[in-house]
C-alpha cells in the first residue's frame, strides 16, 4: 500500500549533508539527466504524470513545457512558503533531505531551460532555511550549482529567500511580488508566470515536494513512476495528518490509498472514546468531509468528485469534542487576518464572515444569519483575484451546510445565555447530512 | 516606435453583434455596443488593469469562471453576457461587499451626486443591506496634504490613488498600509502628500474618500455647471473643465485630450483658479495721480492711455506676456505697427529676437513633434528644459512613454532634472554654454573636428556626449515601417526649451537635419516656450522682426524686449505698453528694467494683480481678464490652436481686452474693424496664411494642429541648412567663484501666491548647490546665504542637490522676492556665495 520514495532513507542520520546524500546515490539522477537532452528530461516529467503537490495539482511537466523558448533569463522558483494550516510535509523534506530538493531543482531547471532559481522559504522555517543554506553552499562547492554544472552546458544560480510571514506569499504570484521586494499581493492572471513571472520573465514555479520528486522520476523513468498510484494521480504523496489523532505526523502514501487507512492505520485514529466528526482532506481550505467519506480513495480525482480536494495533502481530523463553530471561527479569523486586501470579495467577505460568526456567540444572531453566512460564502467563491477567498469560503460553506443543526443549536443557546430567548429544546447535536 | 495599428473585430455582447478594436478591454469594447460594465479600479490612464475591485465580472462562453471585463481583451467571435443571473449575482455581491465598510454618509459627502459608488450601487446593487455589524472607523477627515483631505472610512480600497502615485507621477509617496480589511491609504511615514500632481487623486477617487480641501463643502453637483476651456497658466495648455457656481469658478477638472494632456492636471492648474476670485485682483481701471493710482472710469482711463500713446508715436515699446491670446497680441501689434509707427513689440522673456530665417526653419511643419510623439518615439531627448517646471504635464507624458512604451530617454540640461532617474542617459553642461553644448552634440553626430574643444567649452563630459550621439542615431533595425524611407534609424523627438537661447538654435537645426527629423512622422522638435502662448504670439506677429504668419515685416525691424528696455532707459522710447507682463519679475536684468520703467513717461499695463512694477511705475492700469473669462485662441507648443471660452462673467468693471484694444485704437484714430471677439479671430486667420480658412467651430473643444491642415502648405519656406553655428564662447571658468544658472519653478507665479490653497507652495528663493561646493563653503541645507555679483545681492536658502555639477549653483527666477533675474545680464554670470 505505501511505497516509500521521498521518505526512503529520510531518517538516515546526516542525510542533510552532501556526503551522506551522495553515498545514498544522491545527484546520480542529475548526472543521468545531464546525459539526456532537455526534451528527454521534459518527456520523462510529462510521462510521469506528476501533479503539483502544492495544492492546485496541475501537471508539473506540462507547466514546465509552457515556458517560451529563447535566450532571455528564465527563472525557476521553488515555493517553500508552506503556510496552509495543517501542512508540514515540506518542512520535514527540507530539514532532512535538502539536497533532494536542490537536485530536483537543477534537473527541473534543465528541463525548463531556466538559468536562475530561487527558493522562497517561509520566514518561520529558520532551522530549515539554515540547513538549506548550508546544503546550497555544499552543492555549489561540489559543482552541482553555478556555471557549467558537471561540465555540461547547464548553468544555474540558486538563491534562498526568506519570507516575512504572510500566508498570501504562498500564492504563486504573491510570492513573485514578494520575491521582487514588493508588497506580496497576488497578480492578475493571465499573464501566467510561465510567460511573465519573476521580473516579468518566464518563470516555472513549483512546490518543494514536487521538485523533490523530480530526481526519483529521472531515476525510475517517467513511465515507471506513472505506474505507481492511480491513473490520474500517479506516484506517492506526503500527507501531514494532524488534529484529533493519536499519532499525528507526515506519512508517505501511494495515491489512491483509502483515507481510512491513513487516518486509522498510519495516524493511529481518534483517541479512545472519541468519534471522528469531520475531516479536512487537503488542508484547512478544503471543504470538510464526514466519517462516511473515510473509505474514499485518497487521490486528486476521487476527492474532487466528493466535493472536496486533495490540496496540499494535509488531513486535519476533528472529533466530537470540538464544537464545529469553534473550528469555523478559527478558520475564518485566520483567513481574514491573511487576506491581502487587494480584491473586494476576499477582503470584505472574510471580514464580514468573522463578524457574523462572532455574533453567533453573543446571542444576537438568529438562524437567518446562517443563511447570510452561507450566501456570503457563495458570493466569495469564484469571484476573487486569487484563491485565498475561496480557501475560506469552501470549508466554511461546507461546515454551515453540513452542520446547520449544530449551528442553530448554538445560536439558541447563546440567545438564552444572553437573556434573549427561551431555553432551546435539549436535543442531541444533529449532524445535518447524516441519514440523508 | 510606430503606434500600434487598430484592427476591428466582431464579438457578441448580450446577444448583440458589436465591432470593437482588437485588444481593447471588454469594458471599453462593450461601449461600442452601448453596454455599460461597471468598474471601480479600472482606469486605463493608470496603466495595466489590476482586476482588484471585481465589479466588472462578466460571463464569457467557454470559460467556466466569471472573468473581469477590465482585463479581458476583446477577441473575434467572443460571446459575452452581462445580464445573466450569475453576473447579476456577482455584481450584487461586489456592491454589497464594498458597502460593508462604507459609511453611507452621502448626505454630507462632497461626492454625493457625482459618485460612481452611488451610481453603481443604484444601478447594479441589490438595493437592500444585510449587514448589521459595526463598520470600521477612522478619525476623519484627515489632512492628507494641505490640498487634499482623506476620509478613510469612505475608501473602498480601489488602489487608484496608490497606483497614480506609484506608476504615473512616480512620486512613490502613497502606499497601502496594513492588509486585508485593515488596509488604508497613506504616505509611508505619515508626512503630507505634497507632489506636483497630487490633486489628480481627488479626481481619480471613485468615492468621497479623497476630496479637495479647496472645494470641500462649497457646492453640490446640482448647484454647478461645467464649462470647458483651456488652462493658460503654462505652455502645456491642458484642457480643463471649470466647475462654476454662481459666476464663480469653484474647481478645475481635467478634460481629457490625448493630444494635449492625457487627462491629468498639475496642482497649479488644478488649484490656482482661486486667483480668479482673489481679493487682490484689480477689477477697475486705475490712473496715476501723483504718487497714487486712483480708480477711475473707463472713459478716463482710455483717454489717458490713448492720449499718451498718440503723443508718443514712434516711441512706444510693447511687452506682451505669455498668457495673452493670439487675438489680443495680434490687435496690439496692429496698433503698434499701423497706428503708432512703433514696431517695438516682443513677447520673448529671454529678451533677444530670433532671426526670422531660423524661426521659419524651426516652424517647418514637417519638423514639429506632437505631444503623443513623446510617448511613441524610440528616443526622446530633453534639452535645456525641465518639463516639470516648464510644462508639467509633459513630464508625465515622457514618464509614460518610458514606462509603458520603452522610450529611451536622454536628458541634457545644465540643471538636474526631475526626469534624470528615468533617463537612460543624463548629462550636464555649464549654464550659459548652451550654444557650445548643442554644437558639440552636432559635432559628435557628424564626427567633425573640434568636438573635444566644443565639449570642453560646454564643460560637458565628452564620453557622455558621444554616448548621447550614439543613442540618437541608434538603429534598432525594426524601424523600416515604410515611413522612415531615406532616413532609416529611429524616431527621435527633441524637447527643447526656449531658455536654450538664440545662439544655440543654428546648431539645433543642424542636429535635427543630421537626425533626419524633418518630414518624419513620429519624430521632430518640440519647443517649450517660456510663455504659455509663446508660439501663438510669434505666429500672430508679436515680435519685432516678423509680422503675422512669420512674414517679413513691412516696416524696418523693431526692437526686441531687451532693446526696448535699453531704449526706454536711454530715453529713446517714452511710452511702454505692458500687456499682461511684469518685466521686473519675468525678464532678465531687473536693474535695467527698473531704469527703463523709471525713465518712461507713460507705462500702460493690463494686469490682474498689483505688483511692484505697477505700484511704482504704471500710469494707466487696465484690469485684465482671467483665463476663465477670456474669449480667444492660443497655440499649443506643438501647433495646436485651442479655444478659450468664457466660463464666468467678468468681475467688477473688467471688460474683454480685445474690445479694450479696439477702443484704444479708435481713440488714437485707427479703426481696427473689430466688433466682436470672433471678428478678431477672423482677422488673425486672414493674416496668417497657414491658418487660412480656420474657424472657431473647427477648433472646437479639442483644438486643431495647423500643421495637419491643408493650409500648412502656406507656411513660409524654411531656408535650407546647414546653419552657421558660429563660434561658441566657452563657459566661464569658476576659478573659485560659482557659475550661476537659473530656472523658473512651476510655483513661481502670482497665481500661486494669491491662491490661498497653493500659497504654501509659492516658490521661495533657494540656492541649489552641489554637496562638494557646499562643503567647501561650509554650508548645509537650510542656511541663509547671499548670492552676489557686481554689487547686486540676492538672498536665498541653501538646498544641497546631488546631481548639481560642482562649480555651479542655481537660483530661481520670478520668485516673489529676490528673483534671480536681478543677477542676470547679457552675459553668463559668475557669482559669490556668502553666509547672510
Amino acid at each position: 500500500m505505501s511505497q516509500h520514495i521521498l521518505f526512503d532513507d529520510i531518517d538516515e542520520p546526516g542525510l542533510a549533508t552532501l556526503q551522506v546524500y551522495e553515498r545514498r546515490g544522491g545527484y546520480s539522477s542529475l548526472r543521468r539527466a545531464l546525459q539526456m537532452s532537455r526534451e528527454e528530461v521534459l518527456q520523462n516529467l510529462l510521462d510521469s504524470g506528476l501533479r503539483g503537490r502544492g495544492g492546485a495539482g496541475f501537471a508539473m511537466g506540462r507547466k514546465a513545457s509552457f515556458l517560451p523558448k529563447g535566450t532571455m533569463d528564465k527563472y525557476l522558483v521553488c515555493n517553500a512558503d508552506e503556510s496552509e494550516p495543517g501542512t508540514f510535509k515540506d518542512r520535514e523534506l527540507m530539514q532532512k533531505s535538502p539536497h533532494m530538493l536542490i537536485e530536483g531543482m537543477v534537473i527541473a531547471a534543465y528541463a525548463a531551460d531556466a538559468n536562475r532559481s530561487f527558493i522562497y522559504i517561509r520566514g518561520e522555517y529558520e532551522l530549515q532555511a539554515d540547513i538549506l543554506e548550508a546544503a546550497i553552499a555544499q552543492a555549489r562547492e561540489a559543482g552541482y550549482l553555478g556555471e557549467r554544472i558537471l561540465g555540461s552546458e547547464l548553468s544555474l544560480s540558486l538563491v534562498l529567500h526568506r519570507g516575512a510571514g504572510a500566508y498570501i506569499c504562498g500564492e504563486e504570484t504573491g510570492l513573485l511580488d514578494s520575491l521582487e521586494g514588493k508588497r506580496g499581493n497576488p497578480r492578475l492572471k493571465p499573464p501566467f508566470p510561465a510567460n511573465q513571472g519573476l521580473y516579468q520573465g518566464p518563470t516555472l514555479i513549483n512546490n518543494v515536494e514536487t521538485l523533490a520528486t523530480v530526481p526519483h522520476i529521472i531515476r525510475m523513468g517517467g513511465e515507471n513512476y506513472a505506474k505507481i498510484g492511480t491513473e490520474s494521480s500517479t506516484g506517492t504523496k506526503l500527507v501531514s495528518v494532524s488534529g484529533n489523532v493519536q499519532s499525528p505526523g507526515n506519512f508517505e502514501i501511494t495515491l489512491g490509498t483509502p483515507a481510512r487507512e491513513i487516518i486509522y492505520d498510519l495516524a493511529g485514529g481518534p483517541f479512545p472514546g472519541r468519534e471522528i466528526r469531520f475531516w479536512f482532506p487537503g488542508g484547512s481550505s478544503s471543504p470538510v468531509l464526514l466519517p462516511e467519506d473515510l473509505d474514499l480513495a485518497y487521490d486528486f480525482n476521487t476527492l474532487a468528485q466528493a466535493g472536496s480536494m486533495l490540496g496540499s495533502g494535509a488531513i486535519i481530523v476533528v472529533d466530537d469534542s470540538v464544537p464545529v463553530i469553534d473550528v469555523a471561527l478559527k478558520l475564518a479569523k485566520f483567513y481574514k487576518h491573511e487576506s491581502c486586501g487587494k480584491c473586494t470579495p476576499c477582503r470584505e467577505g472574510t471580514n464580514w464572515t468573522v463578524k457574523m460568526l462572532e455574533r453567533l456567540e453573543t446571542g444576537e444572531a438568529t438562524p437567518m444569519d446562517l443563511d447570510i453566512i452561507a450566501s456570503v460564502q457563495q458570493q466569495i467563491m469564484g469571484n476573487c483575484l486569487c484563491v485565498l477567498g475561496d480557501a475560506m469560503a469552501m470549508p466554511l460553506g461546507s461546515m454551515v451546510a453540513r452542520f446547520r443543526g449544530e449551528f442553530e443549536q448554538h445560536i439558541e443557546e447563546a440567545r438564552f445565555r444572553a437573556g434573549l430567548g427561551a431555553p432551546p429544546e435539549p436535543s442531541e447535536v444533529e449532524i445535518a447530512g447524516v441519514g440523508n | 516606435m510606430p503606434r500600434p495599428e487598430v484592427k476591428f473585430v466582431t464579438f457578441s455582447i448580450d446577444g448583440r453583434e458589436v465591432e470593437a478594436p482588437e485588444g481593447a478591454m471588454l469594458v471599453d469594447g462593450a461601449k461600442y455596443g452601448d453596454v455599460e460594465i461597471p468598474v471601480f479600479c479600472y482606469e486605463p490612464k493608470l496603466g495595466e488593469p489590476v482586476g482588484a475591485c471585481r465589479m466588472c465580472l462578466v460571463e464569457i462562453e467557454g470559460i467556466p469562471r466569471l472573468q473581469t471585463a477590465c482585463s479581458t481583451p476583446v477577441r473575434d467571435g467572443m460571446v459575452v453576457h452581462t445580464q445573466t443571473e450569475r453576473v447579476k449575482e456577482a455584481q450584487n455581491s461586489v456592491v454589497e461587499f464594498l458597502l460593508v465598510n462604507h459609511p453611507l454618509d452621502c448626505p454630507v459627502c462632497d461626492k454625493g451626486g457625482e459618485c460612481p459608488l452611488q451610481d453603481i450601487t443604484f444601478g447594479w446593487g441589490r438595493g437592500i443591506s444585510r449587514m448589521v455589524e459595526p463598520k470600521r472607523h477612522f478619525k476623519k477627515p484627515l489632512e492628507l496634504s494641505p490640498l487634499i483631505a482623506i476620509d478613510r472610512e469612505r475608501c473602498i480600497l480601489c488602489y487608484r490613488c496608490v497606483r497614480f502615485s506609484q506608476e504615473v507621477s512616480e512620486d512613490y509617496q502613497l502606499v497601502l498600509h496594513e492588509r486585508g480589511a485593515n488596509s488604508f491609504v497613506g504616505t509611508f511615514d505619515g508626512h503630507p502628500y505634497v507632489a506636483p500632481f497630487s490633486g489628480n487623486i481627488v479626481e481619480l477617487c471613485p468615492v468621497g474618500a479623497l476630496t479637495s480641501r479647496a472645494y470641500r463643502f462649497r457646492a453640490r453637483p446640482w448647484d454647478i455647471e461645467g464649462a470647458g476651456s483651456v488652462c493658460t497658466l503654462c505652455p502645456a495648455q491642458c484642457n480643463v473643465e471649470f466647475t462654476v457656481r454662481d459666476e464663480r469658478v469653484l474647481r478645475v477638472l481635467a478634460r481629457e485630450n490625448a493630444g494635449v494632456d492625457d487627462g491629468w492636471l498639475c496642482d497649479k492648474g488644478r488649484f490656482a483658479y482661486q486667483s480668479i476670485h482673489s481679493e487682490e485682483r484689480i477689477v477697475q481701471p486705475l490712473v496715476r495721480e501723483g504718487d497714487e493710482l486712483r480708480a477711475v472710469s473707463w472713459e478716463r482711463a482710455l483717454e489717458a492711455a490713448a492720449g499718451a500713446l498718440a503723443k508718443a508715436k514712434g516711441k512706444v515699446g510693447a511687452i506682451v506676456g505669455g498668457q495673452t491670446t493670439n487675438e489680443e497680441g495680434f490687435l496690439l501689434q496692429r496698433i503698434m505697427r499701423e497706428a503708432l509707427d512703433s514696431p517695438h513689440i516682443d513677447a520673448r522673456a529671454t529678451g533677444a529676437a530670433v532671426p526670422l530665417e531660423l524661426q521659419r526653419a524651426l516652424a517647418a511643419p514637417g519638423l514639429q513633434a506632437t505631444v503623443p510623439d513623446l510617448e511613441f518615439a524610440h528616443t526622446v531627448l530633453v534639452l535645456g528644459t525641465d518639463p516639470i517646471d516648464d510644462a508639467p504635464i509633459l513630464d508625465l507624458r515622457i514618464r509614460r512613454g518610458v514606462r509603458r512604451h520603452g522610450v529611451k530617454l536622454a536628458v541634457a540640461t545644465s540643471r538636474p532634472s526631475a526626469l534624470d532617474p528615468n533617463a537612460k542617459l543624463w548629462l550636464r553642461y555649464a549654464p550659459g554654454a548652451e550654444q557650445a553644448f548643442v554644437a558639440a552634440l552636432d559635432a559628435a553626430l557628424s564626427g567633425a573636428d573640434g568636438f573635444d574643444a566644443l565639449a570642453e567649452a560646454a564643460d560637458a563630459d565628452p564620453k557622455a556626449l558621444l554616448a548621447l550621439a550614439a543613442m540618437l542615431t541608434a538603429d534598432s533595425g525594426s524601424a523600416d515601417d515604410g515611413a522612415g524611407g531615406a532616413h532609416g534609424g529611429e524616431d527621435v523627438v527633441i524637447v527643447w526649451g526656449e531658455r536654450l537661447g538664440v545662439a544655440a538654435l543654428p546648431a539645433l537645426l543642424n542636429v535635427a537635419a543630421r537626425l533626419g527629423l524633418d518630414g518624419r512622422p513620429g519624430a521632430g522638435l518640440l519647443e517649450l516656450p517660456a510663455g504659455t502662448n509663446g508660439r501663438g504670439l510669434r505666429e500672430a506677429g508679436v515680435q519685432p522682426n516678423a509680422g503675422p504668419g512669420l512674414a517679413e515685416p513691412t516696416q524696418a525691424d523693431g526692437k526686441s524686449a531687451r532693446e526696448i528696455a535699453a531704449a526706454a532707459a536711454a530715453g529713446e522710447l517714452t511710452t511702454l505698453y505692458l500687456l499682461h507682463s511684469d518685466p521686473l519679475r519675468e525678464h532678465a536684468d531687473r536693474r535695467l528694467w527698473e531704469r527703463a520703467l523709471e525713465r518712461a513717461s507713460t507705462v500702460i499695463t493690463h494686469a490682474s494683480v498689483m505688483t511692484d512694477a505697477i505700484r511704482e511705475h504704471a500710469t494707466v492700469v487696465f484690469p485684465a481678464e482671467s483665463y476663465a473669462e477670456k474669449e480667444g485662441t492660443v497655440v499649443h507648443p506643438d501647433g495646436r490652436l485651442q479655444r478659450l471660452r468664457p466660463a464666468i462673467g467678468r468681475p467688477g468693471m473688467v471688460r474683454s481686452e480685445w474690445q479694450l484694444l479696439t477702443d484704444i485704437a479708435q481713440r488714437i484714430g485707427h479703426d481696427l474693424g473689430v466688433l466682436t471677439g470672433p471678428m478678431a479671430t477672423q482677422q488673425l486667420v486672414a493674416a496668417v496664411p497657414f491658418y487660412a480658412g480656420l474657424t472657431l467651430e473647427e477648433i472646437g473643444g479639442r483644438g486643431v494642429r495647423w500643421q495637419e491642415r491643408e493650409a500648412a502648405a502656406a507656411a513660409p519656406a524654411a531656408p535650407a541648412g546647414p546653419f552657421d553655428a558660429g563660434t561658441p564662447a566657452p563657459a566661464p571658468m569658476p576659478n573659485g567663484a560659482l557659475r550661476l544658472g537659473t530656472f523658473r519653478s512651476i510655483w513661481a507665479s502670482t497665481e500661486v501666491e494669491i491662491s490661498p490653497a497653493l500659497r504654501f507652495l509659492a516658490a521661495r528663493q533657494q540656492l541649489e548647490i552641489s554637496p562638494a561646493d557646499a562643503e567647501r563653503l561650509g554650508l548645509v541645507t537650510g542656511d541663509r546665504v547671499e548670492v552676489g555679483a557686481d554689487g547686486t545681492r540676492v538672498s536665498a536658502t541653501v538646498t544641497l542637490r546631488g546631481n548639481v555639477p560642482a562649480g555651479t549653483i542655481f537660483l530661481g527666477e520670478a520668485t516673489a522676492e529676490s528673483s534671480a533675474t536681478e543677477l542676470l545680464g547679457d552675459q553668463p554670470r559668475l557669482v559669490e556665495v556668502r553666509p547672510a
